[in-house]
């Protein structure tokens, strides 16, 4: 029983994947369950085009910007949540694990066009709010990840025990906090950046026509032809697999 | 270096009151355990002592120096921790070497000292070992060499052996105090096994509700304890309340036994204490203090049996321990018998 469903369920998840690998590959696609004829040009198409380079290049500018940017400021933030939630100031830790949740993108995107669309703040459609809004979207996701390491490693003791030993708080963190954490951190910017580029809602309120991402672009080659869309999508889809599998592999060997 | 505590009071943030003037010192060299029940005061003597709690009332005097100011990182405090917090993501030896890296000591020679300390603990063929490939009593002793290294003005051993098997406590107890002797380390050690305490320390200090109940070598605190709480903690025993009915006699309910009663008035309200070693099974008729009865509960520890014994009347068994144990009557020597004030 519990297998049959989980067979119905994979297949659920499985399925508009393997139609988006088969309407790539297929030369024509149009009111039929499956496309007629195979081939490769699709993805030449997408390669040869100049608006999903630059969109492709965008994307990637801006996750790794948003994880360079986590990384500064998600470390320390993790440590002293963790410390200030020992203390009884846990309700920090607690703000921080529900907002991706609680908080939609669309409103954090909307509080940035009313925000930044002003004469005193006229940054709106540029690339580097696009990278800050997408560092404060996936912050939170990274600092949980570190969260629940330094709990789970009983950090505060190392750091009790560091100090001990003669570390001061700097020490502590760059000669045991940071070494300890330096997995989760990894495995934590993988996930970072597969949000990063697949991030729709918040990049389409903020994006200009100059800096667009790979989802907005990807969105209207859909107006176009299906086996583009479906071959530029097996991209996306590729880039996330592969930071879901290196995600995994790093927290497999930690 | 000596470590002295000056009416040292400390309540906690909640408003519970953590130690009430605690006042005693630990001569250069000496290993003082403190023990006590769960919630008596004695992790938050130790985490004065190493900075991790502040806040104190009164003084400790490290050397003769107050440390209330001195941050944790500077006060040369060696730390062994129950859960031995070595870094995992430093071998063996560099776990070790890291508080004299901290100190600038040159890699050569940190490296040297800190396998020459390795060798000490027996672990000197372990150096380049992750310390997750370590068993729980080799890590605590990689924690100790590594609390030694920085040469410590005090050593703080945060039950160092709660974590371990018993077949392996007993050996690393009788390690650490070797290490202990040999560094000449003043060391306070916080522990809630009194057998660890008993067997480890030159002295020991008994603590309740933040209050200091008594001091004393192991053998003052077992075979004289000051109060009843004292001796209901450290080792077995049974106390039985009784009055003083003569001169070197006492009523303990179901018999009256012969003990020296000292300077007590005749009716004084007492507490007579047993040790289980000191209950003789079945003796001769006439002997002092015969007592009949019957054996209940058997506990049987191999080389002796630990058992209750029911005299006659009593409404509280009588702990006793023999290699084998009673059938009929026993008895305590008066000597044998401490009177505790009620």
């Amino acid at each position: 029983m519990i297998r049959g469903v989980s067979l119905i369920y994979g297949l659920y998840l499985m399925l508009p994947m393997v139609l988006l690998a088969i309407g790539s590959v297929g030369a024509s696609w149009t009111n039929t369950l499956l496309p007629s004829g195979m081939t490769w040009q699709w993805f030449a198409d997408v390669w040869h085009d100049v608006s999903f380079r630059k969109a492709f290049l965008t994307s990637l500018t801006v996750a790794l910007s948003a994880c360079a940017i986590n990384t500064l400021l998600a470390l320390p933030l993790a440590s002293a949540l963790h410390h200030g939630s020992r203390r009884g100031g846990g309700w920090g830790a607690r703000i921080v694990s529900a907002m991706p949740v609680a908080v939609p993108t669309i409103t954090l995107g909307f509080g940035y066009v009313v925000v930044f669309n002003t004469n005193t703040l006229p940054w709106l459609g540029t690339l580097p709010l696009l990278i800050a809004a997408h560092a404060v979207h996936t912050l939170p996701y990274l600092t949980n990840t570190l969260l629940s390491d330094l709990r789970h490693l009983r950090l505060d003791r190392l750091e009790q025990a560091a100090a001990t030993l003669g570390a001061s708080p700097w020490k502590q963190f760059i000669g045991v906090t940071l070494p300890s954490l330096r997995q989760s951190l990894l495995s934590g910017l993988v996930m970072v950046a597969a949000i990063s580029v697949g991030e729709f809602g918040l990049s389409n309120l903020l994006v200009s026509f100059q800096n667009r991402t790979y989802p907005i672009v990807l969105l209207q080659a859909f107006y176009g032809a299906t086996g583009f869309a479906c071959a530029a999508t097996i991209i996306l889809l590729l880039l996330a697999g592969a930071a879901a599998l290196s995600s995994s592999l790093v927290v497999r060997r930690s | 270096m000596s470590l002295v505590f000056e009416h040292v009071s400390y309540r906690y943030p909640n408003g519970t009151q953590g130690l009430d003037d605690v006042s005693f010192e630990i001569r250069r060299g000496e290993l003082l355990a403190v023990i006590g029940p769960s919630g008596s005061g004695k992790s938050t003597l130790l985490n004065l002592v190493s900075g991790l709690a502040f806040g104190h009332s009164g003084r400790i005097l490290l050397n003769g120096k107050d440390i209330a100011t001195i941050p944790i990182h500077r006060r040369n405090i060696g730390m062994v921790f129950q859960s031995y917090a070595l870094f995992p993501h430093l071998d063996v030896l560099d776990n070790v070497a890291y508080g004299l890296k901290l100190r600038k000591v040159d890699l050569a020679t940190r490296r040297e000292q800190a396998r020459r300390l390795l060798e000490l603990v027996g672990l000197g063929d372990r150096t380049h070992h992750s310390v997750s490939q370590l068993s729980g009593g080799q890590q605590q002793r990689v924690a100790l060499a590594r609390a030694l290294a920085i040469d410590p003005s005090a050593l703080l051993l945060d039950e160092p052996l709660s974590a371990l098997d018993a077949s392996v406590r007993g050996h690393l107890r009788d390690q650490i105090r070797q290490i202990q002797q040999r560094f000449g380390a003043t060391t306070l050690l916080v522990t809630h096994d009194q057998e660890e305490a008993l067997t480890m320390a030159d002295r020991v200090a008994v603590l309740q509700q933040g209050k200091l109940l008594q001091i004393g070598t192991p053998r003052e605190i077992y075979e004289r304890p000051a109060t009843r709480a004292v001796a209901s903690f450290v080792g077995l025993s049974t106390i039985f309340p009784a009055t003083v009915v003569a001169r070197d006699k006492i009523n303990v309910g179901f018999a009256q036994w012969t003990t020296p009663t000292a300077d007590r008035q005749v009716g004084a309200a007492v507490h007579a204490l047993v040790r289980p070693e000191h209950v003789e099974p079945d003796p001769p008729e006439g002997a002092l203090n015969r007592t009949l009865g019957r054996t209940a509960t058997l506990r049987y520890f191999g080389a002796l049996t630990r058992y209750d014994f029911l005299a006659e009347g009593a409404t509280q068994p009588l702990l006793a321990e023999s290699p084998v144990p009673a059938r009929q009557a026993v008895a305590v020597s008066p000597a044998r018998i401490l009177l505790l004030n009620s």
